[in-house]
C-alpha cells in the first residue's frame, strides 16, 4: 500500500484518465465519421494512437450493435455512449491533476470522492463487457481499452483512499467543506453530458437521404416464390436478399433479432449466394459453399427461418466446410437436417429455384452485395441497415418499433 | 485559490472546451461531407444477366434480329420462330459466318440428333436437352437451331426442320414447368437451304456420340444452347 506521501495513486489516476480519454476519443471519432453515410476504417487496437484500420470486425460489430448508443430512434446512429466516457474521463483527468498538484496534502474528502466516483466507469465497463461477451460474442479492442482504463482508475481511487487515511507528520492534509463534493459531482455530470449535447445539437439531418437508394423494378418473382421467413407479428412487408454464409448478413440478422424488430417484419427472402458455383455475377467465390447452403434454406419450406438461423450460427464451420468441397457441406446438412433435406438439396428442381432467385436479383438490377433490405419496394441504403437501422425504421416503418 | 485547485480547474476547463470543440468539429465535418461529398461513392457491381466473351456486337446483332423478327421479344405466340427465308433476310450474313457465330457455344450447347426423316426425340436426346436446359445460369435466351440434311426436297426439309424445332419446344414445355418458356426460347428452322453444318461439327457434344457422324447426319439435328449475352 502506498504511503501518505506517495504520488503513485495520483499518477496512476492521471495515466488511467488520459488513456480513457484517448480510447473514448477514438471511439467517438469513429462513430462521428460515419454520420456522412460512408464506410470508414475504425480504430481497433490496444495501442494508444494506433491508426484506424479496415480490419476491425469486432469494433464494427460493437459499433453497429444496439448497445453502442442511446436514442437511436431519434438520432441517426443514436448518441454514442463513448461521448459520456469522453466527458467523464476529461473530468477525471482534471481531478487527477488537482490531486497530483496537491500531493500528500490532498484533502481526504477529495480522495474519497475520487475513489467513489472512480468506480462508476468500472461499473459501466463491467456491464458493457458482459454485453459484449454474452450478446455480441466479441470484445472490441477500443472498448477493452476503456475497460482497462476504468480498472486502472478504480485501482488508483482505492489506493488513494487507503493512502489518505494516513498523514505525513510534517504535512497535514487540507480540509474542504462537504459542499465541495456536491460541486464536483455536478461538474462531473455536466462535463459528461456536454459532449453528448453538442453531438446531438450538431448531428446532420439524415432524413432526406433515407429514400434515395432505389426501388425494385419487379417486386414479384415471375415464375417462382420467394422464401417466407416466419415471424410472430408480421406487419411490414419486407424483402431481404441474403447469403447464408455472409458474415454481414449474419450480423444484420442478429441486429434485427436483438433490436426486437424481426418479429414485426413480414419477410420474403431472396437467396443471393456470393458463390460463383451458381452465381454468374461473380468471377470468384466470396463465400464458397453458399450455393449449397442456400439450397438447404430453399428446401427448408416452412422451416426456412430455422435453417437460415442454423446457417448463421454455424457460419464459421460451414464456411470452412465450403472451402473443403461440396461433400463436407452436404454431410453437415445431412447430419443436421436428415436425408430428405439432402435429397432436396441435390434435386434439379432446387437448382432451378435458386437460379430463379438469382434471376430475380438480376431482373431488379440490385447491387451485387448482401444483405439488402427493401421495405415494400423501397431499398434501404446499406448504411441504414447498420448504424442507422432504428432511425430509418422509425421514419419509414414506425409500427415496427412499437 | 490554491494552486492545486487552479491546476485542476484550468485542466478541466481546457479539456471540457477541447472535447466539446473536437466533437463539434467531428460531427460538422461529417455533416459537411454528407451535403457536399468530396468523392463519388464507390460503384458497386449491379446484378444482371450473364455476358461472356463471345457476345460480339455482330453476334448480338444477329441474335437480336432473331428475337425481334421471329416474334420472341414481343411474346407474340401467333408468330413464333424463324424459317430459312426469314433467317436469310434478317441475318444478312453468309452461311459460314452464321455458323461461325455459334462456334463459341460449343461447350455451352449441344447437338440433338434425329433419325433420317424423323422429328422424334429419342431418350438420349431428351436427356441431353434437359441437361442443357437446366444449366441455365445467367442466360436469358435459349436458342434452338433445327436443320435437315440434303436428302429430299427443299420444301420437305423445311417442314422437317420445323417439326424438329417443335419437338424440342414440346419437350421443353413438358419438363420445364416454366410459364415464361415462350419468352425464353428462340426457334430457328433452317431446312437444308441455309447454314448447313460441315463434318467439323461432329466433334461437338451430341446426343449420339457413339454413332458415325457425316455431313448428312450432323444436319439431321437441332443445335440447342443458352446464350450468355445481354440482348
Amino acid at each position: 500500500m502506498p504511503g501518505p506521501k506517495s504520488k503513485l495513486p495520483a499518477v496512476l489516476a492521471l495515466i488511467a484518465s488520459l488513456l480513457g480519454l484517448l480510447f473514448a476519443s477514438n471511439s467517438t471519432l469513429d462513430y462521428a465519421k460515419h454520420l456522412d453515410r460512408r464506410l470508414h476504417d475504425v480504430h481497433c487496437s490496444f495501442i494508444p494512437g494506433a491508426p484506424a484500420t479496415a480490419e476491425a470486425e469486432a469494433c464494427r460489430v460493437a459499433m453497429y450493435s444496439p448497445y453502442s448508443a442511446l436514442l437511436k430512434e431519434h438520432y441517426w446512429g443514436g448518441i454514442p455512449i463513448s461521448l459520456f466516457a469522453l466527458g467523464a474521463f476529461a473530468f477525471f483527468t482534471a481531478f487527477a491533476v488537482y490531486l497530483l498538484v496537491y500531493g500528500p496534502r490532498a484533502p481526504k474528502l477529495a480522495w474519497q470522492f475520487f475513489g467513489t466516483v472512480g468506480l462508476v466507469p468500472l461499473f459501466v465497463s463491467l456491464i458493457m463487457f458482459t454485453i459484449s461477451v454474452t450478446k455480441l460474442g466479441t470484445v472490441c479492442k477500443t472498448c477493452a481499452g476503456i475497460y482497462i482504463s476504468s480498472i486502472l482508475l478504480a485501482i488508483a481511487g482505492i489506493l488513494g483512499v487507503l493512502a489518505s487515511t494516513r498523514e505525513a507528520p510534517a504535512e497535514p492534509r487540507a480540509t474542504v467543506g462537504p459542499a465541495l463534493s456536491l460541486i464536483w459531482l455536478i461538474s462531473l455530470a455536466t462535463i459528461s453530458l456536454i459532449p453528448a449535447l453538442v453531438y446531438a445539437a450538431s448531428a446532420p439531418d439524415e432524413r432526406p437521404y433515407l429514400s434515395k437508394c432505389g426501388e425494385l423494378k419487379q417486386p414479384k418473382m415471375k415464375n417462382d416464390e420467394l422464401v417466407k421467413i416466419a415471424t410472430s407479428h408480421p406487419l411490414q412487408p419486407t424483402l431481404l436478399f441474403e447469403d447464408p454464409l455472409c458474415p454481414t448478413c449474419k450480423a444484420f440478422h442478429e441486429r434485427l433479432v436483438a433490436e426486437n424488430i424481426i418479429e414485426k417484419l413480414d419477410i420474403n427472402l431472396a437467396l443471393f449466394p456470393l458463390d460463383n458455383e451458381c452465381n454468374w455475377m461473380l468471377d470468384t467465390a466470396l463465400h464458397p459453399g453458399a450455393c449449397i447452403v442456400s439450397k438447404a434454406v430453399l428446401c427448408g419450406g416452412s422451416n426456412a427461418r430455422a435453417v437460415l438461423e442454423w446457417a448463421y450460427e454455424e457460419q464459421e464451420y460451414l464456411s470452412r466446410a465450403g472451402k473443403n468441397g461440396p461433400d463436407v457441406l452436404r454431410a453437415a446438412i445431412k447430419q443436421k437436417w436428415g436425408e430428405t433435406m439432402l435429397k432436396c438439396v441435390d434435386d434439379r428442381k432446387t437448382d432451378v429455384r435458386l437460379n430463379n432467385h438469382l434471376h430475380f436479383a438480376s431482373d431488379n438490377n440490385i447491387p451485387v452485395s448482401t444483405p439488402q433490405m427493401y421495405l415494400g419496394s423501397h431499398r434501404v441504403c446499406d448504411e441504414d441497415t447498420d448504424l442507422g437501422l432504428r432511425f430509418t425504421l422509425g421514419q419509414l416503418a414506425p409500427e415496427v418499433l412499437k | 485559490m490554491k494552486p492545486a485547485a487552479l491546476a485542476g480547474l484550468g485542466t478541466g476547463v481546457v479539456l471540457a472546451l477541447g472535447v466539446t470543440l473536437a466533437v463539434r468539429l467531428w460531427v460538422s465535418g461529417a455533416a459537411e461531407r454528407l451535403t457536399t461529398p468530396e468523392a463519388e461513392k464507390p460503384k458497386v457491381a449491379v446484378a444482371d444477366q450473364a455476358e461472356v466473351g463471345y457476345c460480339t456486337p455482330q453476334f448480338k446483332q444477329v441474335l437480336e434480329r432473331v428475337l425481334h423478327s421471329c416474334g420472341l421479344a414481343e411474346g407474340d405466340s401467333s408468330r413464333r420462330g424463324c424459317q430459312p427465308a426469314d433467317v436469310k433476310t434478317f441475318a444478312s450474313i453468309s452461311d459460314a459466318d452464321f455458323n461461325a457465330l455459334f462456334t463459341p457455344l460449343k461447350e455451352r450447347g449441344a447437338v440433338v440428333l434425329f433419325d433420317q426423316g424423323e422429328d422424334k426425340l429419342d431418350d438420349k436426346a431428351k436427356k441431353l436437352l434437359e441437361d442443357k436446359w437446366f444449366a441455365r445460369k445467367g442466360a436469358r435466351y435459349f436458342f434452338v437451331v433445327a436443320r435437315a440434311s440434303k436428302s429430299g426436297t427443299q420444301d420437305k426439309n423445311r417442314a422437317l426442320s420445323h417439326r424438329r424445332a417443335n419437338s424440342v419446344m414440346y419437350h421443353l414445355n413438358e419438363v420445364a414447368n416454366d410459364p415464361e418458356l415462350e419468352q425464353k426460347v428462340g426457334l430457328l428452322w433452317l431446312g437444308n437451304e441455309f447454314a448447313q453444318l460441315s463434318k467439323d461439327y461432329c466433334s461437338w457434344p451430341s446426343s449420339r456420340p457413339e454413332e458415325k457422324c457425316e455431313d448428312e447426319t450432323i444436319n439431321r439435328s437441332a443445335f440447342v444452347s443458352w446464350v450468355d449475352c445481354r440482348l
